[in-house]
């Protein structure tokens, strides 16, 4: 890691779908690397199916929060929150994102299409990888584990590697709950 | 994954409230008390975990006053206490703080009230190191986790060296960050500790309080010199540099230093201590220094102090502050380098950021599935409407508060933790044909409300008190409560009965309801109301029901299958009762406008199937017999 670099990545989600285990999973593996790291929640009233952000930095940082257009990477857990943070992302960020669309518990609700976020994307030159991980996650038949199989994305298309090692990612993931499934659906993501 | 007990020396990842916790550990802390509320809840939540195994005493307080009381009683005593809350806790323990730095303390005790710039989870953002000015309690603010953890060690050696309380305000981006903090050694915990009687000191009648006054002046003086040298929480960066300094408190600095690094390395003053602002030292950062940026949240504590110290001092210093800062809000990066570099005179230049040109619905916080607070809130409106009530819904603080959303707009005011029994009694003096409906919930009841319920019945207010009993602290992770039967560290305690508090205190009507039902819920309700309105007296009534966050974790680890209801098909007329009145997230609208239960999110409560008029709903398998048990 070179003295002044630094990663700033965005996560979004849905409360209750695993956004701050996998945050402390990264900032477990930040601190096993000796990378300095700072995860931002925003608890509070979020954990009942509202919108979820967290920040995470790596490397020559201090201030916990990330600016708008700061992030080098969007993670998100679903679609709309994607698009609904790319506010966020820097001039060449990227979004990985999984390409589920959960309808919010709004009466009469209308909802954008898959189609219509990555045409935005595109005409934004934002560059995006969609990962089917509702999908994946039912293939190796743990639905628990999507935000494995995210992380294991971020890895690969991602610069995270340049600042923590893939071992002490795993070694950090082994600390879960059902460890073995959870390395499975890493190792999945990793391998996209 | 609990790293609060590692060894000294190694590295691990912590939240910043896990770092108080472990500070506390550090300091051989004896005694913790809290009243949970965001961001401070893990504190406690924290130690709760690890208090068998260190043998200390630690639990959840019914409210923030008497957790303060709590841990200076533990004080006094000689043992090291901790009282923890969030901002607006400390206006309920105000009342014991103005006046404990007047007898001081003996074991170190640190008051944390963890403060919510932004309002992420609060009805306010004050800034509480006002309440440091207010009780002569000197104030310290943490900038990151590690020091969280090394400011309340220190905190308490130096409250115990002082005789003297001391109040710790990490903000949310403090308590709820997780960073790398190293750990140091545990002190063993000394947990039991004798009260030495001392009238003149702890027995606070005028003729003790006037000397203590006296005493107290004068020892401030003392707590003023002893952060003079409060390295490294207090320092002086780029010292060399001149002309032009910035000085910043708390969390602010992090920002700061960030944008500091980014325009030249200015003079950086950065406080820990923002009250009192250490005279001695700060006059040694503004040597040579011809103009100053004062950068902290919310209120101009440090910025106004630092005017008083200028103009005392004679030096013609310009010092600006929240003219560049501004009041509202937490701060962040984009602020903190507007500030600065509108200060240095430098250009702005604002990040080109992406907007997609989409139309994205809004994602609130909503009741969960199986919240028996919403099948309350049906039930309540059900019954308001059939008696052709005019209604107030005076509401409070919880989960609840939610219901100030459509479909149920049934939370008309919110103001404070158990307010809303207090101003439903002044509603109902003074309306003409409205009916003050009172919405609390069973922490929050206890916290505050018992009083309210008294005065409603001593001052005979004809008003409803509606308690919704799920048996939990549900809005800050399901903490138990006297409701639980379980106190903080898990031992099985005396279950509180609400209707028993009610009946003692002099209510003559109350009714005590099941919300899963919902014409019994609807028929009791309009019973209670009409009583209301008739008698003109106050009544009582209460849903109980588990939270369902609660229900489902204890179904699970006692492997009972959750019931999933589903749609008939050839029943559903798609009347939407279910999906728009009732509003379940797990009720989906399908194309043909028929309703759809979406299986991983129902929890079986079924009482979407009581709303349907189609008898169109009905659970997929035959239910478990203990199911209902794990509601109870």
């Amino acid at each position: 890691m070179a003295m002044n670099s630094k990663l700033n990545i965005v996560i979004s989600g849905v409360g209750g779908q695993g956004i701050v285990t996998l945050a402390r999973i990264i900032g477990e593996a930040a601190v096993n690397n000796d990378v300095k790291v700072l995860i931002a929640e925003t608890h509070g009233l979020s954990q009942r199916g509202g919108s979820v952000e967290v920040h995470v930095r790596l490397g020559n940082v201090y201030a916990p929060l990330v600016p708008k257009g700061g992030a080098d990477i969007l993670l998100s857990m679903e679609l709309i929150e994607s698009a609904r943070n790319v506010d966020y992302l820097n001039k060449d960020g990227m979004v990985i994102s999984s390409d589920t669309i959960l309808r919010p518990p709004i009466p009469g609700v209308k909802l954008p299409k898959k189609e219509e976020i990555i045409k935005e994307f595109e005409k934004n030159n934002i560059k995006y990888y969609l990962i089917p991980t509702k999908e994946l996650a039912e293939k190796i038949g743990s639905y628990q584990s999507e935000n494995m199989i995210l992380l294991g994305a971020l890895y690969k298309f991602s610069q995270i590697s340049k600042f923590i090692n893939i071992d002490s990612i795993k070694e950090s993931i082994k600390t879960m709950r059902n460890p073995e499934i959870n390395i499975k659906a890493f190792e999945l993501g990793n391998s996209l | 994954m609990n790293n609060l007990l590692n060894k000294a020396g190694s590295k691990v990842l912590l939240m910043g409230n896990e770092a108080i916790a472990r500070g506390f550990i550090e300091a051989g802390g004896g005694f913790a008390a809290a009243y949970p509320g965001t961001p401070s809840t893990e504190i406690v939540e924290t130690l709760a975990e690890v208090a068998p195994l260190l043998g200390i005493h630690v639990e959840w307080s019914v409210n923030e006053k008497v957790a303060l009381e709590s841990a200076y009683g533990a004080s006094i005593s000689n043992v090291r206490a901790l009282a923890a809350m969030k901002h607006v806790g400390l206006n309920v323990a105000a009342d014991a703080l103005a006046s404990i730095s007047y007898t001081g303390v003996r074991a170190g005790l640190v008051v944390i009230s963890a403060e919510d710039p932004s309002m992420w989870s609060s009805q306010n953002e004050q800034d509480n190191r006002y309440y440091g000015m207010l009780t002569y309690t000197p104030v310290l603010d943490p900038s990151d986790p590690q020091e969280a953890k090394d400011l309340t060690k220190t905190a308490f050696e130096l409250s115990e060296k002082l005789s003297h309380p001391i109040l710790m305000v990490p903000t949310t981006r403090v308590s709820h960050t997780r960073s790398n903090v190293i750990l140091d050694k545990v002190t063993p915990p000394k947990a039991k500790g004798n009260f030495a009687k001392e009238n003149s000191r702890f027995g606070l009648v005028p003729a003790n309080s006037r000397n203590l006054r006296d005493k107290l002046i004068n020892k401030w003086n003392i707590i003023k010199d002893s952060f003079e040298k409060f390295e490294p929480y207090n320092r002086i960066e780029n010292e060399e540099k001149d002309k032009i300094a910035i000085i910043s408190s708390g969390s602010s600095y992090q920002y700061v230093k960030e944008v500091n690094e980014e325009v030249g390395n200015y003079r950086l003053i950065k406080i820990s201590t923002p009250y009192p602002l250490p005279r001695k030292f700060i006059l040694k950062g503004l040597e040579d220094v011809e103009k100053i940026l004062v950068v902290e949240e919310l209120e101009p504590i440090v910025e106004n102090q630092l005017k008083n110290i200028v103009n005392e001092e004679g030096l013609s210093i310009k010092i600006e502050g929240k003219s560049y800062v501004g009041y509202s809000g937490e701060m962040t990066l984009e602020r903190a380098r507007k500030a600065v570099r509108e200060f240095l005179g430098l250009s702005i230049e604002q990040p080109l950021t992406k907007k997609l040109d989409i139309k994205l619905p809004e994602r609130p916080p909503s009741f969960c599935p199986g919240c028996p607070h919403r099948a309350t809130f049906y039930s309540l409106k059900r019954a308001v409407n059939s008696l052709m009530l005019k209604p107030i819904y005076s509401g409070d603080i919880g989960c609840y508060s939610l219901g100030i959303n459509s479909p149920y707009d049934e939370q008309d005011i919110i103001l404070e933790m158990g307010g809303s029994i207090g101003i439903a009694n002044g509603l109902a003096h003074v309306s003409e044909n409205q009916v003050p409906i009172a919405i609390i919930g069973d922490s929050t009841f206890y916290h505050a409300g018992i009083p309210g319920l008294i005065n409603a019945i001593y001052n005979k207010s004809p008003i409803l008190v509606l308690v919704l009993d799920n048996r939990t602290t549900g809005m800050t992770g399901e903490q138990p409560d006297p409701s639980s039967g379980l106190t903080a560290v898990g031992e099985e305690t005396k279950v509180i009965d609400i209707a028993k508090v009610a009946e003692g205190v002099g209510v003559e009507k109350i009714i005590v309801f099941d919300p899963f039902n919902i014409k019994e819920s609807t028929n009791m309700l309009k019973e209670a109301l009409s009583y209301v309105v008739k008698e003109k007296k106050p009544a009582v009534a209460i849903a109980k029901k588990a939270c369902a966050l609660n229900a489902v974790r204890i179904a699970n680890k006692i492997h009972i299958e959750i019931p999933i209801y589903q749609v008939l098909e050839n029943k559903c007329t798609a009347c939407g009762i279910c999906y728009n009145a009732f509003a379940c997230p797990a009720i989906f609208v399908k194309e043909d406008k028929k309703a759809w239960i979406e299986p991983s999110l129902c929890t079986g409560c079924g009482v979407c199937a009581e709303t349907c008029p189609y008898d169109a709903i009905k659970p997929v398998k035959i239910i478990d017999k203990r199911w209902d048990s794990v509601w109870q």
